[in-house]
């Protein structure tokens, strides 16, 4: 499913309209109470030339604004006599500067670019310098300037600096805002023509747009200083075009190429158009096609497109946009191409689809079947979406609501009957995007979340209706605009704006009042731009009359349900028994074999044949693996396997492999690799299909499953509701442990995943041996440490210890504290030898009662907790027929974990109580769960509903090394004891371009090689870095002391899959966290950029939510974690803030604070940064740079940054990844092993040690459904 | 595409109770055979579900006539086996269902002008591959089969012979998918048969010239101007008149990928 995007128009009244591709209705683009001549648009940025003839910006579907941080450094000196003062020695730099000293950046001087900007807050001081926080005032000394400042004054310190932060913002979005003209008077030059481009143009850095107009008087102008974080730019500069050429009409791509249009019709190109010069350096002349004019231009990625006078449509072959400005006949192509249909205007869109005008019906048509391959597509296809009737005629005023008929506006009230209902309909959808041209409003964010919700109405009624009073009293008061970034028209409420930005409604409304509300697309257009229309080709939107939405209905149609409902009756019309007949086919099981390779441990691998054999009715499955002479290595029974996902290992992509957990029978997991990826597909396909039928899981898991997700990015999900649901039996869960045969003289032991608390139970039933002596079964707790002589040793604690001693003829009971024994119990014996027994062990809130044969033993009070109990073990001469083991949660150690493959492709995945799961992929996209199960290379075997598309992008990178030596310079030979000349970063592995392979066939390039000009540290122009020698901080500037440089190259690949996630959002996502109290999710996320946003809206019902809202934050962010109105997050540096003042009426909370920060370990003195996070109810589990593992403990409303560091000390596994809720505590440690945390209690918060999950390759994991409870 | 999962299903699971007779002249035994009493899914064909039928009667006829080939009637009509059951009970039973459906069994005497040979189950295989080929050329000129393996053709009848509707149906929706821009098939595989078992065959387009979807009722009134009230039968129901027609080829053709239809 691919996000939302818009497709623009004009018709000819001069409106704007938009439909998205979500939707399937044109809808009215905010009108301004002028007309539109021209339009063009990147994603979220249009520009348009309005019927003034002056340029108007509209910003929208942002969901984060634009904020850019001002920063300035208050340097000072020391003098004697003075102490530190702004008096700097003549040859410092200035009292406020720049971070390198160069700029004065007086904070009175700074000011705001345009009026479209707005200062957050007064100018602030930065308290943390690397994330250590600094006293008040926030100096940092140094003994010179250009020096490493400390946080610490040091006699030494002669200078010091602070920070001074400011944020602005960009208020102008989602209203128009016009740009200055040219001139004082803004008639004397106007505008006719604009474009904006350059939004994927090669190797420069994200977020650079390119806008060029022209004005009526001919010049062609080039709007400097253009982005995405200064939409409106700085200035107009011309650009002189050749003599003789009056030009009409210009476009440019998106990789920033720009083709003009004259008035005689032929074109011109700009050549040398790059990153370094977006401006290009001269023109070139391109005929156009024989005995034409053309009189309409296109420009996309890598095709121009155009209309001649005579309606004829022309496609430029030969264009290529990532070298048009390094290659002249890359700009120009090599030859006009004619393509059927008669238009009059068209637009290239994203992927370089085409939106057309028809000449004589003069609507909208899209140009199918256009792929990369095939640029020029199939054939033309008209848009047939409904319209919504103009806002701003009378005839459809909107200003009413249905809670308070009082407020129709005068216009309503003279409306006929029926149009009334369709207003009272369409309120919801059109009131709070209700558009009005007003001179002095500002974004005034609604404070609708903090007020009761009884006021809410009649306020927002006022709103909407003063300012459409407005509008009618004086209606071009405001026009025109004579200061730059003026803002001059405003949706009423800019953040909830559901108007073109969200799906259309149209669904919502019954047939009639559709009727009478839609008008059919009579419209005729005269503009339409495509810039920011994405078309996804596989989805196509529901624009065309033979789209999927007829299929769709086809579920509820009438003959469909008619029809089932003949073929479910067919037999049961005659009243007879068939029971008892015989059934024709003899349903056996089938087996299907392949040969294939067994992966060993050591990598190496050796032929095997694999069998498979299924019979669906008994339910049973086996895989037999025979050596090629066919005898039988081993047989697995399908029930036991609990895990199966494909992985390739990555160094050598193009070996298809299956990994099978078997953790019953063997530690490791078992790797098959087939011959091809087809055969590997199919069999994985197969397993999956037969495993999750004996296990009956199908469709969709319960909101308490644990989510994982793999190094390949499959997402794997297990579901602990069958197995509560099997081994509960009179709400108790009960497990019964194997004991049968096993040999207890050595001593049994097994571990109690829920622990011993309060109300669990142990059943024993075995044989006494005649020469019995001894027998004892201990409830052992965690490991403690110990010191004793100076040496440490490792004790376990055991809770309770019941010894029967035939030989003393007595049993004791006692408890092992911290190495020691206390008090004995000494009771009689209750057996004798030779003799069968039963033995139950009950815990109570007190104590422990012991009953033997069926007869109350003894009482053995509590000396240490219960629930610190993890084991138990048996040991003497006896044989033993059953062990059960009750308690009140559910019982599910990790052999019972059956781990089910998804589909679809993600990086991360989060899941909460409540039912509602959301994923980012590689690209940073965010995904929300649909409630379906396959797509992709599943299809076929499992629920149809709720899967999507699914696109991901991986970028791989290698770097180039290369040593300078006095002779040669910069050379590819380097010194023997070097890093390899091309290597991944660490520089110990070889990595070279062409070797570089796609991990399996459902990935594609899609770019080549390319320098990365954006690598961290800044690069000349070449892209090479420079340092001293290789492992050092590199620099973009080349230094006299440099010995070594290294480039980056990237190149991006895709996967197109399908799985059961849809898109939330536009927002690029880095981290998200969530947590469900009843119907409530609370959502947070930390954006690519390092913003804290939170979801509104977002119940189970509603996974997706509504928007997200922005949360002020002066350090960028990387992780985020929240529960119970409790909120954390890491900065960039690895601090921790926690969010002050979260309640149910200001979800967004008050300020940051920082958080003491943890040590690297128990023993050590130093503070380490956090890089992961996960809290759970009192407790925050933090996973820090150097995989360690913190607990943070006593977290409360009252307290939300915790108490006190607790350390992980029971064993030396480095962490990835930590997820926790609840008593729920699961990680990813660094070899890719699912680890779960056993013996958390409210006591002993951190624990008392790890049990080994799910081995393999895991990368992520979610556990907040708490799996436990 | 054929996606609809239920219906597919429905189809699929059809059954037929049949209580088979042998012919009395075929008896050698002084003892009567008792009836065969047995469930056969409407989609297969007869080869491929009397093995145990014939092992049943075989003990009752003359040793001469055991090598012989066998073949059914009903009601004195040989029944073609390059039908499949379900079309054969709706052609002959469809407007008076009589369950179970009681055939006669023979092993002489066979009718040679109405009857092909089938001397095994591989000239059922070969029929039936054939006839999904003439399905697809008319869906899709041939494209789908032409690209699919040799393995693809075997999974396709070993899920019909075993009655394994996933292995069935992971290769024949490739067959029922709409190639170009999911305008559907090119062509519709339907056979109408009247009573008397001759059928029709005409090029059918799932499409009207508007390009909007022809439903059932549509297409009849072309194929039957003069006649107004026609009834369509197939898997034992009346379809209804508003069905549309790219919907019934991929959710309701037999697995041979052809709509037959009986004119009631």
């Amino acid at each position: 499913m691919s996000a939302n995007s818009l497709l623009f128009s004009i018709n000819n009244e001069g409106k704007v309209y938009a439909l998205s591709t979500n939707g399937s209705c044109w809808r009215e683009f905010m009108y301004l109470g002028l007309e539109f001549k021209a339009l063009s648009a990147v994603p979220h940025f249009l520009w348009a030339v309005g019927g003034d003839r002056q340029i108007y910006l509209h910003v929208h579907g942002l969901e984060i604004p634009i904020r850019v941080k001002e920063e300035s450094y208050e340097n000072e000196r020391w003098l004697p006599m003075e102490g530190f003062s702004g008096r700097l020695l003549p040859t410092d730099r200035y009292h406020f500067s720049s971070q390198d000293g160069t700029k004065d950046r007086s904070i009175d001087h700074i000011r705001l670019p345009s009026m479209a900007w707005q200062w957050e807050g007064p100018w602030q001081l930065e308290l943390t310098l690397d994330g250590q926080p600094l006293d008040h005032d926030g100096w940092t000394y140094a003994v010179d300037f250009p020096a490493q400042f400390g946080p610490a004054k040091q006699w030494k310190s002669c200078v010091r600096r602070r920070k001074w932060i400011r944020y602005r913002k960009f208020s102008a979005m989602n209203s128009w805002c016009a740009i200055a003209p040219l001139h004082k008077d803004p008639t004397q030059e106007p505008f006719i023509d604009i474009s904006i481009g350059g939004n994927q143009m090669p190797y420069a850095s994200p977020g650079t747009l390119v806008v060029w107009a022209i004005t009526a008087q001919g010049r062609v102008m080039n709007r400097t200083g253009v982005s995405t974080t200064s939409p409106e730019g700085l200035k107009w500069i011309n650009i002189s075009i050749p003599p003789n050429c009056d030009i009409k009409q210009i476009s440019v791509g998106p990789t920033g190429l720009v083709w003009g249009l004259l008035w005689t019709g032929r074109t011109i190109v700009r050549k040398g158009v790059t990153k370094d010069c977006p401006t290009g350096d001269s023109w070139l002349e391109v005929k156009p096609p024989q005995d034409t004019k053309l009189i309409c231009i296109s420009v996309g990625y890598n095709v121009v497109w155009a209309v001649s006078s005579d309606s004829r449509v022309w496609f430029r072959k030969g264009v290529e946009g990532n070298n048009s400005g390094t290659s002249e006949s890359a700009a120009m192509g090599n030859g006009w191409l004619e393509i059927t249909g008669n238009m009059i205007h068209v637009s290239v869109g994203i992927n370089d689809q085409v939106f057309a005008i028809g000449e004589f019906d003069k609507c909208i048509y899209w140009r199918c079947g256009i792929t990369a391959a095939e640029l020029t597509g199939k054939k033309w296809k008209k848009i047939q979406a409904n319209m919504q009737l103009s806002r701003t005629s009378s005839s459809a005023s909107v200003v009413s609501s249905s809670s308070n008929t009082k407020h129709h506006s005068l216009t309503t009230l003279s409306e006929t009957e029926p149009e009334k209902k369709t207003n009272l309909h369409l309120r919801n959808s059109w009131e709070e995007s209700h558009s009005a041209p007003i001179e002095h409003t500002l974004p005034v964010k609604p404070q609708r979340q903090s007020r009761p919700r009884s006021q809410i109405n009649t306020e927002k009624i006022d709103l909407t209706g003063k300012s459409y009073e407005t509008t009618l009293k004086n209606p071009r008061a405001w026009s025109p605009v004579r200061s730059v970034g003026s803002v001059v028209g405003m949706e009423a409420q800019p953040d909830s704006d559901s108007s073109v930005f969200d799906v259309d409604s149209g669904m919502l409304f019954d047939d009639e009042i559709s009727q009478t509300a839609w008008g059919s697309c009579e419209t005729t257009w005269s503009y339409v731009e495509a810039g920011a229309c994405l078309v996804d080709t596989v989805q196509i939107p529901h624009w065309f009359t033979d789209s999927h939405k007829v299929q769709n209905s086809d579920i509820t149609a009438g003959w469909r349900i008619q029809i089932l409902d003949y073929l479910r009756n067919r037999n049961k019309n005659q009243s007879l028994d068939f029971s008892d007949y015989g059934i024709a086919v003899e349903d056996k099981g089938w087996t299907r074999s392949c040969e294939a390779r067994l992966v060993q441990a050591n990598n190496s691998t050796e032929e095997c044949i694999i069998s498979l054999y299924w019979f669906d009715l008994e339910n049973t499955g086996t895989l037999s693996v025979f050596q090629p002479d066919g005898t039988i290595k081993f047989i697995l029974n399908l029930e036991e396997l609990t895990s199966l996902t494909s992985v390739f290992v990555s160094s050598e992509p193009g070996c298809p492999r299956i990994v099978l957990a078997v953790p019953r029978q063997t530690e490791c997991s078992i790797k098959i690799q087939f011959m091809t990826e087809f055969e590997q597909e199919e069999w994985l396909k197969m397993l999956i299909d037969i495993i999750s039928q004996i296990n009956g899981v199908t469709g969709k898991p319960s909101a308490n499953s644990v989510w994982a997700i793999t190094n390949a990015g499959d997402i794997l999900n297990w579901d602990p509701l069958p197995a509560k649901l099997s081994n509960k039996k009179d709400g108790m869960y009960k497990k019964e442990f194997p004991v049968f045969g096993k040999n207890i003289l050595s001593g049994y032991s097994t571990s109690l995943h829920n622990n011993f608390p309060p109300g669990s139970i142990l059943k024993i039933v075995g044989c006494l041996f005649d020469e019995v002596q001894r027998f004892y079964i201990d409830f052992t707790g965690p490991e403690v440490k110990k010191q004793r002589h100076k040496i440490e040793t490792e004790v376990s604690e055991i809770p309770f210890h019941f010894n029967v001693r035939f030989d003393e003829k007595i049993v004791v009971c006692n408890t092992k504290i911290f190495g020691s024994w206390g008090t004995e119990e000494r009771h009689e014996l209750p057996l004798a030898v030779g003799q069968e027994f039963n033995i139950e062990i009950y815990c109570h809130a007190q104590a422990f009662s012991v009953i033997i044969n069926n007869k109350s033993y003894c009482i053995y009070e509590h000396r240490l907790n219960p629930e610190s109990i993890t084991s138990v073990t048996i040991q003497g001469p006896l044989k033993l027929y059953s062990m059960e083991y009750c308690t009140t949660s559910v019982i599910i150690g990790a052999d019972e974990m059956f781990w089910r493959l998804m589909g679809g492709h993600l990086r991360r995945v989060e899941c909460c109580e409540a039912d509602v799961v959301w994923g980012i992929s590689h690209d940073h996209r965010a995904w929300v769960y649909t409630g379906g199960w396959g797509g992709g290379m599943f299809q076929g075997i499992s629920s149809n509903t709720g899967i999507h598309a699914m696109t991901d992008t991986h970028t791989y990178c290698v770097y180039e090394n290369q040593r300078w030596n006095p002779l040669t310079g910069y050379t590819s030979a380097g010194l023997p004891t070097d890093r390899y000349m091309w290597s991944d970063i660490t520089g110990k592995h070889k990595r070279t371009r062409e070797h570089t392979k796609l991990l399996n066939r459902h990935w594609h390039w899609i770019s080549e090689w390319m320098i990365d000009y954006n690598t961290p540290g800044g690069v000349d122009n070449d892209g090479w870095q420079y340092a001293t020698d290789f492992p050092a901080p590199y620099h973009g500037k080349k230094l006299f002391t440099d010995c070594v440089r290294r480039r980056r190259w990237y190149r991006k690949a895709q996967i197109n899959t399908e799985g059961p996630w849809i898109r939330a959002g536009n927002t690029a996502l880095l981290d998200i966290s969530l947590w469900a109290k009843g119907d409530e999710v609370s959502v947070w996320a930390v954006t690519v950029p390092g913003d804290a946003i939170y979801r509104t809206g977002v119940t189970p019902s509603t996974p997706t939510g509504n928007h997200w809202e922005h949360i002020d934050s002066p350090q960028l962010l990387m992780a985020i974690s929240t529960c119970n109105n409790v909120v954390w997050t890491i900065g960039r540096k690895g601090e921790l803030y926690h969010r002050e003042g979260i309640s149910v009426e200001n979800p967004g909370g008050t300020t940051w604070k920082l958080i003491e920060p943890p040590k690297s370990n128990l023993y050590s003195h130093k503070t380490t940064g956090a890089k992961v996070i996960s809290l759970a109810t009192t407790v925050a589990w933090v996973v820090m740079s150097n995989g360690a593992v913190a607990v943070r403990t006593q977290i409360s409303k009252e307290q939300p940054g915790g108490k006190e560091w607790r350390y992980i000390t029971d064993s030396e596994i480095s962490f990835k990844h930590i997820s926790s809720v609840h008593k729920d505590v699961w990680g990813v440690s660094t070899d890719g092993t699912l680890q779960r945390r056993l013996g958390v209690t409210a006591d002993n918060p951190a624990g008392s040690s790890w049990q080994r999950v799910l081995t393999g390759a895991a990368v992520y994991t979610s556990a907040r459904g708490g799996s436990l409870c | 595409m054929a996606n609809d999962r239920e219906v597919l299903r429905e189809i699929w699971d059809g059954k037929l109770p049949i209580c088979f007779h042998l012919a009395q002249e075929e008896i050698m035994e002084i003892q009567q055979p008792d009836p065969f009493y047995v469930m056969v899914p409407r989609l297969s064909y007869f080869p491929l579900v009397i093995d145990k039928m014939k092992r049943h009667f075989l003990r009752f006829i003359s040793q001469e006539n055991s090598d012989s080939e066998m073949w059914l009637d009903f009601n004195g009509q040989p029944l073609k086996w390059h039908y499949p059951i379900g079309f054969l009970y709706d052609l002959y039973c469809g407007n008076d269902p009589q369950l179970p459906w009681t055939l006669t069994v023979h092993f002489t005497k066979f009718p040679e002008d109405i009857l092909l040979h089938c001397p095994n189950k591989d000239v059922v295989e070969a029929h039936y591959m054939s006839t999904v080929k003439e399905a697809d050329v008319l869906k899709h000129r041939g494209q789908v089969m032409s690209t699919m393996q040799k393995k693809d053709h075997n999974q396709l009848w070993l899920g019909l012979q075993n009655d394994k509707f996933d292995q069935f149906w992971a290769i024949n929706r490739r067959l029922m998918e709409s190639h170009g821009d999911n305008d559907g098939f090119k062509h519709i595989p339907l056979r109408i048969y009247t009573d008397d078992g001759v059928y029709n065959q005409r090029l059918v387009c799932p499409k009207n010239t508007d390009n909007s979807r022809k439903t059932l009722q549509q297409m009849i009134s072309e194929l039957y101007p003069e006649k107004s009230n026609v009834n369509l039968r197939t898997h034992g129901v009346i379809i209804p008149p508003e069905t549309p027609l790219q919907w019934l080829s991929e959710h309701l053709s037999y697995p041979d990928n052809f709509l037959h239809l009986c004119l009631c």
